[in-house]
């Protein structure tokens, strides 16, 4: 879960890091409010998840008031992959000489947590010149340990100890908080020599949400992901009209392959889970239904532990309580010839193969 | 990485929650030996006719069996793995979904100093259809003996791919989930260096998706190793949009980092002959498997 940069900020905070002054705004009028209660320059910064905020024209530094309250208004407008910006973050600027990258992450490939340092931040990780990067002991680091990072960034006697000090605050924030990434870039080097968090991108590990309550709510909920969630689905809105359904992550991601190659728009990534029972494609159905935007629905199932004819009972008894959108399946694997047999007789469009019924869902358009 | 033979004992740990039972019968019904199930507190009951213990240890010398695998809760699941590892297990099967990333490399950890080969978590499991073993969760029905590996990410990818590859009339040496988490305690390359030296392996058919690098060093390790049996990928997730987790927890996109196009392009650069549908891997298969004889 991908924290905003207001709650990773605070977060830093709790954690001593130093992050710039800043106020929280949920409206325009409060922007003003948080404008006048900070030393101008401020930033306004748009709170998304999405990546590109920078590029997208969510952020802007503004000297007066009459320039907050228009670029607010603009911000506010804003949509930025989609999402539009709940609040904003209005914060003091912080005048610095240089831009550095700090940032303790999980290396998949080595299967080991690393520091990854820079001097030369403020850009793409990958494309960052001169990078430090350490293997994490999952016990943690220590003083020794941040020390040699700060020295092999070469840094002067004036940073290297304020350095030092805020990677053991952002490992152990990382190692308590159980993030998969835990990112300071930029980390300003202020023009008085001190080092000041401008940004802050927080990643916990999902699997690890139930040893951390305190995350339980920051986000608000869309309604058809906080009903997904509760069915224990697999589910992303993806914005077009065909909804996808299926029991697996990979079988429903080939299915999103096979529809793309096709030419259609998926409306959203649903995987019905191992051994789906005939309540569970009942209710996913349900929800694909009511689901914006959505104006057929293909169903792709592979049976071994999920019963077939479970799969069938289950659309026939959503088809049964009406105004259900039209259904493309192929529904193969244990008993299919029996789950073939339950729905011939129904609306239910069957198709012997994925393809099949892709392009058929397709050309439905 | 060392599988058991036919009839060899094999331990459920979790045997009395709802998916231990449900698969120990479904084992047992494959003919495979579930000679013992644990589940701390339900020492003494049995499950399927097949006896509970409370603690690996007591399993273990009961049936000298040396292979679990286990269904235990994810916040369970570090406690039981080391309880596993401690007891003298050396193939482990973690079986369940949501184990937190820190609980898994603790595990890899212990399991790398004591030899241990841990399978997962987040995966189906694996199966041995000549040896009639299977220590998971796949349908037996999609599965058959021959001479082809499936090592795959997902799990209905892997059953619907083997299950194409049984139609087609290639049966399979072994097949295996090594997990959908962004880490596992097998690797793809491991796997690899497996099957080159397991005798009934023809060929190798990999199945990945989007996410990490994997792949990318999966196709490393071929180039270098001028490996020997012809192998056949797909990977899932070409049309899939950046910055979502697509069901499971490793199957995600940064940037430009873990695209399908990324691990296509390595793989056949690689000398891979890489499927866009799982539908094409069988006649793939055949293809290289006529190239290579």
């Amino acid at each position: 879960m991908r924290l905003f940069e207001f709650q990773a900020k605070e977060l830093f905070r709790s954690y001593g890091l130093p992050t710039p002054r800043s106020v929280l705004a949920g409206d325009v009028k409060s922007v003003r409010g948080a404008f006048a209660s900070l030393s101008p320059p401020v930033a306004l910064k748009a709170q998304v998840l999405a990546g590109g905020r920078g590029k997208a024209g969510g952020i802007a530094i503004v000297s007066t008031e009459a320039d907050a309250e228009r670029e607010a208004k603009r911000i506010f407008d804003l949509s930025i992959g989609g999402e539009k910006p709940a609040s904003l973050l209005v914060e003091e600027a912080y005048p610095h000489s240089s831009e550095w990258y700090l940032s303790v992450t999980l290396d998949r490939g080595d299967r080991s947590f690393v520091t990854i340092a820079s001097t030369a931040g403020g850009i793409e990780v990958e494309s960052m010149a001169g990078k430090v990067i350490r293997k994490v002991p999952l016990a943690g680091i220590d003083q020794a340990y941040a020390d040699e990072v700060a020295s092999l960034l070469k840094l002067d006697s004036g940073t290297a100890p304020q350095f030092a000090g805020m990677l053991l605050s952002l490992e152990r924030l990382a190692r308590e908080k159980e993030c998969e990434l835990a990112e300071i870039n930029p980390l300003a080097v202020g023009n008085d020599g001190r080092l000041m968090a401008l940004d802050a991108k927080v990643i916990i590990d999902d699997s690890a949400l139930f040893r951390h309550p305190e995350f339980a709510k920051l986000h608000p909920e869309d309604e058809f992901e906080g009903e997904a969630s509760r069915q224990g689905f697999a589910f992303v809105r993806l914005g077009g009209d065909i909804a996808v359904v299926g029991n697996g992550a990979g079988l429903v991601l080939s299915t999103l392959d096979l529809l793309g190659d096709a030419g259609g728009n998926p409306a959203c990534f649903l995987d019905l889970g191992g051994g789906a029972q005939q309540e569970r494609i009942e209710a996913a159905l349900r929800l694909v239904n009511r689901l914006p935007g959505v104006d057929r629905v293909l169903v792709n199932i592979y049976g071994g532990i999920t019963r077939t004819t479970d799969v069938a009972q289950g659309i026939l008894t959503v088809l049964s309580e009406g105004r259900a959108k039209p259904i493309y399946a192929r529904v193969s694997g244990a008993e299919e010839k029996l789950a073939r047999a339950l729905i011939a007789d129904s609306p239910v469009k069957l198709y012997d193969t994925a393809p099949e019924a892709v392009q058929a869902v397709v050309r439905a358009a | 990485m060392i599988f058991p033979k036919k009839g060899e004992p094999v331990i459920v740990q979790g045997i009395t929650g709802k998916y231990g039972r449900l698969h120990t019968r479904f084992m047992l019904d494959y003919g495979t030996n579930v000679a013992a199930g644990t589940t701390p507190g339900k020492g003494g009951q049995s499950v399927e006719e097949v006896p509970v213990y409370n603690t690996v240890r007591e399993a273990v010398d009961k049936t000298g069996s040396r292979s679990s695998v286990l269904f235990v809760p994810a916040e369970f699941t570090r406690v039981a793995g080391e309880e596993a590892l401690e007891a003298g297990i050396k193939l482990l099967v973690l079986i369940t979904e949501h184990v937190p990333i820190r609980d898994t490399l603790r595990l890899i950890q212990l399991g790398q100093s004591k030899g241990v080969t841990i399978i997962g978590p987040n995966c189906p499991g694996l199966i041995v259809p000549s040896e009639r073993v299977k220590m998971g969760i796949m349908p037996a029905p999609s599965f058959s003996p021959g001479g082809v590996a499936v090592f795959s990410r997902s799990g209905t990818l892997m059953y619907e791919i083997a299950g194409q590859l049984t139609n087609a009339g290639f049966g399979q040496s072994v097949a295996l989930g090594v997990g959908g988490d962004p880490v596992v305690g097998t690797l793809a390359t491991e796997c690899l260096d497996f099957a080159e030296s397991h005798e009934q392996t023809k060929a190798v058919v990999v199945v990945g998706e989007i996410g990490g690098d994997a792949e990318e060093r999966l196709a490393k390790h071929i180039s270098r190793s001028a490996y020997k049996k012809p192998i056949v990928a797909y990977i899932a997730g070409r049309h899939a949009p950046k910055e979502k987790k697509l069901g499971h927890a490793g199957a995600i996109i940064y940037g430009d980092y873990g695209t399908a196009e990324s691990k296509i392009n390595a793989l056949k650069g690689a000398g891979v002959s890489v499927a866009m549908t799982p539908m094409e891997v069988p006649d793939l298969v055949k293809a290289a498997l006529a190239a290579s004889a």
